[in-house]
């Protein structure tokens, strides 16, 4: 489970969350949305401490995953984001074969036997739908892969070091319908496995994957409630001016 | 939130594209809504002064009410389809098509009863058994509620749905109590039995046009404060 | 015709002719000694030390000189060069201290390669006592390579976009496995790049070497790194201005300079050749 408790965050001298309390039940789809700047990748980027990389930032509160302080002393940042993957904008596959690709987790984590390597890779990748697609050319570079297929392939490449939660930030934004399709399909099975949180600007997107919907403005979560309820009969105002496009 | 949809000049200009649209397609259903409100004050008129002109001008316009909701039947089909409503948005195309649908049927009964009138066959002879029957009282009634729906969707405001519903309790009244006169009338043969029978329909179709406004204020009371009453409110 | 489209051709011609006199001049440059130069160019010019006075016998020594300063060079400066880059640029964010080599190391790279030799020479040939040697011209080479490795590589590494860091940091790698695994596999080719640049650089320069290594006549090969030997650049300059008979040698000092040019052209072609190789992965 994620919990925030009363969670504020700095870019120097920007407040950019204000007192964020949040849970996220295990085998849930969470997604944020909300306008550009509101904080939600901010918020995302905690759980896996990406934003511990800028410089001049502060956080105050409690970020907890399974009731652990992610961001006490004691916790190795690089075992955190073992247990917590993230899948970028962008596909961002590295330059390399598409088998180095999903193996690169276990690589970095020391795991040489090579045959549990090549068991985990197949079994990511068919974790991400993609199997099928690549298993004739494991050894191609990754860049040959259409659009969708590098988003899988990063889906896959996060699956392989067996996390608990995955980040998805805006995860098909950059890809065509059909993709974006594929890549929302992946979240529904994905979801009996992990936890999911997703940062998204199509609201249908949010609509069609999530169980539970956050939405930001402001650096404020202004609501956070079940999908339906959210895209039916919201309870705040701002809520619904954003989600029916009246906003501002 | 009551004056989300409201329209003046100003604030049309600075309105998106999405929302006049909702706006013209909350415009038709208005229209509609009226052309149902004069079908019924008509055919209260014909049937109290057994007018059978009248009667045949209800039935005559029978056609409009249907065109009219076949079309906005379509609108909102294309609206949903085009614009992918949420919220708010999705809550009032999905009453306008209910809404749309009730304001059918409730003509319908009008035409119905227009029907019977130039039949000639479903008054009541003694303008006594019509005052004791309140038919006057029951089609005000339903009027009424269907006048106040109609400003209640205007104005975005469910201050009136609990008078409204108050309404049909009346209605629903004065019908079981027309059974009982019918019932008496027909065995003191104050009125024949065929005849007696029909004014008991005509009766029994005023009676459901107020189940059908009920359901429009529910629709109403959905899309402003998106509860759904109707499962929760104990049927009377 | 448009007078819109008018303008813009003149001005593209106009770029076109300067671009065409550019290659024009390199080309000029590039036929005129190969005309002057390949006359000399034989096995025996290529394979034997100067003899007469300079006027006949080849450049073995120079050319084996050159190519050991190249090497010693690039020993020197590739390393450090790199490794200071990959700290600037990866590891020490942007605080004070980087703002401050980093200028360092602009200035650096304007400082005249005769200052590099009075440095060297003060330094390593009398102060650290390598004397006139290999050693010396290497570090003294090197030192002024440096900052062009240093400025190439940066560019290199900054051309990486950020989104493989992250991917990378985001597996639970560590950030110099991220730079080992990830970055510099991506950013070699360029670096490779600047690195060539400062091959032709360092295989060109004759002022470092001048005080610190380059003998004026040695027909011996070097046999230690402490040993002074020949240098193409610094015996072109020697039998075109300083010889014994300038009209004799001139032939000579136009192929000395064809040499000079092959042995940069081979590099950047073989570097190239290699930068292609290492490119596969990429679209």
């Amino acid at each position: 489970m994620l919990e925030t408790r009363n969670i504020d965050f700095y870019y120097g001298s920007f407040h950019a969350l204000k007192n964020i309390a949040m849970e996220m039940e295990d085998h849930t789809v969470t997604a944020f949305i909300g306008p550009s700047g509101c904080g939600k990748s901010t918020f995302l980027r905690l759980f896996n401490r990406m934003n511990d990389l800028i410089p001049n930032t502060r956080l105050t509160g409690e970020c907890l995953i399974d009731g652990e302080d992610i961001y006490h002393k004691s916790v190795d940042v690089t075992n955190l984001r073992k247990r917590v993957g993230m899948v970028f904008q962008k596909p961002n596959p590295f330059p390399k074969s598409i088998f180095e690709n999903v193996a690169y987790g276990l690589r970095v984590a020391g795991i040489s036997d090579s045959r549990f390597v090549a068991a985990r890779v197949e079994e990511s990748l068919k974790g991400a739908a993609l199997w099928d697609e690549v298993k004739d050319k494991l050894k191609k570079s990754a860049f040959e892969l259409s659009g969708g297929q590098q988003q899988r392939l990063c889906i896959a490449r996060a699956l392989a070091i067996s996390p608990s939660v995955i980040l998805m930030d805006e995860p098909a934004s950059a890809l065509d319908p059909i993709s974006t399709s594929k890549i929302e399909d992946l979240i529904h099975i994905l979801k009996k496995d992990y936890t999911i949180v997703i940062v998204t600007h199509n609201m249908q997107q949010a609509a069609r994957v999530s169980d539970k919907t956050g939405f930001f403005m402001l650096g404020e979560l202004v609501e956070y409630n079940d999908t339906k309820k959210i895209f039916l009969s919201p309870e705040k105002e701002e809520t619904q001016n954003y989600i029916t496009g009246r906003f501002g | 939130m009551s004056t989300r949809l409201l329209v003046n000049s100003f604030t049309y200009f600075i309105m998106k594209h999405t929302e006049k649209e909702l706006i013209a397609l909350k415009e038709e259903v208005s229209e509609m809504w009226r052309l149902v409100l004069s079908q019924l004050e008509k055919v209260k008129q014909a049937f109290l002064s057994n007018d059978v002109e009248l009667a045949r001008e209800v039935a005559s316009r029978e056609k409009r009410v249907d065109s009219f909701e076949l079309k906005i039947d379509a609108d909102c089909e294309n609206y949903i389809a085009l614009y992918n409503p949420v919220a708010i948005d999705l809550r009032l195309v999905l009453s306008l098509i209910k809404i749309s649908i009730t304001l059918e049927r409730i003509a319908d009964f009008a035409d119905g009863i227009a029907k019977y009138i130039i039949d000639e066959s479903a008054n009541p002879e003694s303008g006594d058994l019509k005052e004791d029957l309140q038919v006057e009282t029951i089609f005000d009634a339903v009027i009424e509620m269907l006048s106040d729906s109609y400003v209640a969707l205007e104005s975005e405001n469910t201050r009136l749905s609990g008078k409204i519903l108050a309404k049909d309790e009346t209605v629903d009244e004065i019908y079981r109590n027309a059974v009982k006169i019918l019932a008496e009338a027909i065995r003191d043969k104050k009125i024949d039995a065929e005849n007696g029978l029909k004014t008991m329909l005509v009766i029994r179709k005023i009676e459901r046009i107020g189940d059908h406004c009920s359901n429009i204020v529910e629709e109403i009371v959905f899309y402003i404060d998106a509860k759904v009453l109707k499962h929760s409110r104990n049927n009377a | 015709m448009n007078s819109n489209l008018l303008k813009q051709n003149i001005a593209f011609g106009i770029f076109r002719a300067l671009s065409l006199m550019v290659a024009g001049v390199l080309l000029w440059i590039l036929g005129f000694i190969i005309y002057q130069g390949i006359g000399v160019i034989s096995w025996e010019f290529l394979t034997t030390a100067p003899s007469g006075g300079m006027t006949s016998g080849g450049i073995l020594p120079a050319i084996v000189g050159t190519l050991y300063l190249i090497a010693g060079s690039s020993i020197v400066a590739f390393p450090l060069g790199i490794l200071s880059a990959i700290y600037t640029s990866e590891y020490a964010g942007n605080g004070h201290i980087v703002k401050f080599i980093r200028i360092m190391t602009n200035n650096l790279a304007g400082i005249p390669s005769i200052v590099f030799g009075l440095f060297g020479m003060s330094l390593f040939v009398n102060t650290l006592g390598f004397g006139d040697s290999i050693l010396a011209g290497s570090l003294t080479l090197g030192m002024l390579a440096l900052p062009l490795v240093i400025r190439t590589t940066e560019e290199a590494l900054k051309a990486i976009p950020d989104t493989f860091r992250t991917g990378s940091l985001a597996l639970g790698a560590s950030k110099l496995q991220t730079i080992h695994r990830i970055i510099l596999p991506m950013a070699f080719p360029n670096i490779i790049t600047g690195l060539i640049l400062s091959i032709g650089r360092i295989s060109g320069e004759t002022a470092p070497i001048l005080f610190t290594v380059a003998a004026y006549f040695l027909p011996q090969l070097p046999h230690s790194i402490y040993d002074q030997v020949m240098a193409l650049p610094y015996h072109l300059y020697v039998i075109a201005v300083s010889g014994t008979d300038l009209e004799a040698t001139r032939p000579m000092a136009y192929g000395t300079a064809l040499v000079l040019i092959v042995i940069v052209l081979v590099i950047n072609v073989s570097a190239s050749a290699l930068r292609k190789k290492l490119q596969k992965y990429h679209a």
